[in-house]
């Protein structure tokens, strides 16, 4: 049995190589996928994000943690989708509309996939219709919109008015963030959350799927 | 009345006098073309179309009868090669979202089945796309061209192929546009390219056919922790090679120049930053450094620093590395509040920017709030001088031109009672 705790601290270290080997050993020894998870990465994941909102680790740092968590979760996946264990939410993620932006929406969507979730990855620019075709054929629940723009600020209105066109919008709670984001916009186009930051995301994302 | 030179160099040389303005001077103080077309209609000037000079985040050239209307002090000089890597030369039509511009020409695009606009590089329809803009919208962004690499066997050369000598042309070019933009008689700040080191917009290389090493923002990104012998070997070979450049054009122009914009790489978040300050005293710091201690000792010039963003961390070791300017001065993020930032660092650097809010005032607020925000930046940051007047970063698509104008005239309002 390998210490698991290696885990722990490959992921902190931004070490994918030995975060992946760790995995490896700990399913070859009978170590349950859930228990990977959430015992080992979810703790990981939360320091880091932590250590971000301490400015002891920067964007360098959490995409390397970032790397060494999705090495080991590519192990895991198959697993947990062979057992039909449920994550902790399932989310969709995506830069808005005319937005090619994803720097702060992939550190998001780290930071959700290391706090338990599953995250739909839908990339940038990102039209209405393929939020509201992931939550209706991939239960998503959970909408995060991010924009960097000033100019694409807009694209995010109109994605939740299509959610509401679409029927879904009652399925979901959406969160929005991204620089020029406030939790003034956010309230004025009826969002339900503001993520100022990542971890701040994943804290809203958690205080949803437990209500 | 001192002329609009004076103004600027008294600003920067941080001695008192009515607020100098800058717009249009360099790629991150300019107007984006929809702007300033319809600037130009606000102010009743001659209808022709507006160049787009800087395509990448499609900024319109302000021509000298706007610029007296705006009241500006300042002239720009850019490098010859644009970011898609061809020279600004050769204007031809085009259309822009129903708005007639002129593009130069090998501005080269065609039309994906999204209705996304592709550019290339050097105008060359044969090499991949370098650029995208979604259909309907104002800029372009880079498209990530990652060439396969192994991490075990990288050579920093490969990151290294846009750091060269200037061919004499070039170096001709510069020389001649430095002249014309001298004789208008405005202070001339002069973006030469070559020493922004690690620049986020540049490391993608949208103007190279085919970049090698790393090109993708996030590779980028964590090579800067995880392969720093890396990042320090590209540094240094376009630390050689961008001073020996600014020499050779030194010898040229000599201190018809005010300012030369040195780098534009972001350190800031909207409320942290992108590295720790230790990284950047470990992997910028001694390079900034050369490269200003090497302006001081040869040149009239100041050195002009731009980073968005939270940055009250770095502004210390902005100073200590020979900085004279700070720009945007993004007062709306975390720690970057003006009062704070005259009083703590007023006295050490001058402060191009900060005039106004382009995320939320400008583009969203009423003229009297425009007005409002204005004459209190003024107020904090023109005290002692230390100020040349200009948003926070480039004034974006759809701002209102009213509120343009409401700036402006805060400006003046501001100028009249002091």
């Amino acid at each position: 049995m390998p210490d698991l705790n290696k885990l722990n601290q490959a992921i902190l270290d931004g070490d994918a190589k030995t975060a992946a080997s760790v995995t490896k050993e700990a399913l070859e020894a009978g170590v349950d996928p859930v228990v990977l998870i959430q015992q080992h990465m979810v703790p990981a994941m939360d320091e880091v994000g932590r250590l971000y909102e301490a400015e002891e680790y920067f964007v360098p740092e959490l995409l390397l943690a970032a790397r060494a968590m999705k090495a080991s979760l590519e192990l895991l996946r198959p697993l947990l989708a062979e057992s039909g264990a449920e994550p902790t939410g399932r989310v969709v993620i995506g830069t808005v509309k005319g937005d090619l932006h994803d720097i702060g929406k992939n550190l998001v969507g780290s930071m959700l996939e290391g706090g338990g979730f599953e995250v739909i990855d839908l990339g940038a620019d990102v039209a209405p219709e393929k939020f509201i075709e992931a939550i209706q054929t991939r239960g998503a629940r959970i909408v995060c919109l991010s924009a960097l723009l000033t100019v694409t600020m807009p694209s995010m209105k109109k994605t939740i008015e299509a959610l509401e066109q679409a029927g879904v919008r009652n399925q979901v709670k959406v969160l929005v963030g991204g620089a020029p984001v406030t939790p003034q916009f956010a309230k004025e186009i009826g969002a339900d959350g503001y993520g100022e930051t990542a971890n701040a995301a994943v804290a809203l994302a958690r205080q949803f799927v437990q209500r | 009345m001192s002329n609009p030179r004076q103004r600027v160099n008294d600003a920067v040389e941080r001695r008192s006098g009515p607020v100098p303005v800058d717009f249009g001077a360099t790629s991150v103080t300019g107007i984006h073309v929809s702007v300033v077309a319809a600037l130009r209609d606000h102010y009743g000037l001659e209808k022709r179309p507006v160049k787009i000079h800087e395509p990448l985040q499609m900024l319109g050239w302000v021509e000298d009868d706007l610029k007296v209307a705006m009241g500006i002090d300042t002239e720009g000089v850019f490098r010859r090669r644009t970011m898609f890597g061809y020279p600004n030369e050769n204007w031809k039509p085009w259309n822009f979202n129903g708005l007639d511009v002129l593009v130069p020409e090998k501005f080269n695009t065609t039309v994906d089945a999204n209705g996304d606009t592709l550019i290339y590089p050097e105008g060359d329809l044969s090499a991949a796309p370098s650029g995208r803009m979604p259909k309907g919208f104002h800029f372009f962004d880079a498209i990530i061209r990652q060439n396969h690499f192994d991490p075990d066997n990288l050579n920093p050369e490969d990151n290294c192929e846009e750091f060269k000598p200037l061919a004499e042309a070039d170096v001709d070019a510069i020389a001649a546009d430095v002249a014309r933009a001298h004789a208008t008689g405005r202070y001339v700040i002069a973006g030469f390219g070559g020493t922004a080191f690690g620049d986020i917009a540049l490391v993608p290389g949208t103007f190279l056919k085919d970049p090698r090493g790393i090109r993708d923002i996030t590779e980028w990104y964590v090579s800067l922790r995880s392969r720093r012998d890396y990042v320090h070997a590209v540094f240094e070979r376009q630390c050689e090679v961008g001073i020996a450049n600014l020499a050779r054009i030194h010898e040229k122009v000599g201190s018809q120049v005010g300012a030369v914009f040195l780098c534009g790489t972001d350190f800031g978040t909207q409320t942290s930053a992108f590295c720790s300050k230790a990284t950047f005293d470990e992997l910028w710091l001694p390079h900034y450094r050369r490269v200003c201690d090497w302006v001081h000792a040869n040149t009239a010039w100041k050195c002009f620093k731009h980073s968005c963003g939270s940055v009250g961390r770095f502004i210390p070791s902005f100073i200590e590395a020979g900085f004279d300017i700070l720009n945007p001065v993004q007062c709306s993020a975390t720690g970057m509040d003006p009062e704070h930032l005259k009083r703590t660092y007023g006295d050490l650097i001058a402060f191009w920017g900060g005039g106004v809010d382009t995320q939320q005032t400008l583009p969203f607020g009423t003229p009297a709030e425009v007005r409002e925000q204005v004459l209190s930046r003024c107020e904090v940051f023109s005290r002692g001088g230390g100020f040349v007047f200009n948003s926070i970063h480039n004034i974006q698509a759809g701002t209102p031109v009213a509120n343009v104008v409401a700036m402006l005239d805060a400006v003046r309002e501001f100028n009249g009672r002091n």
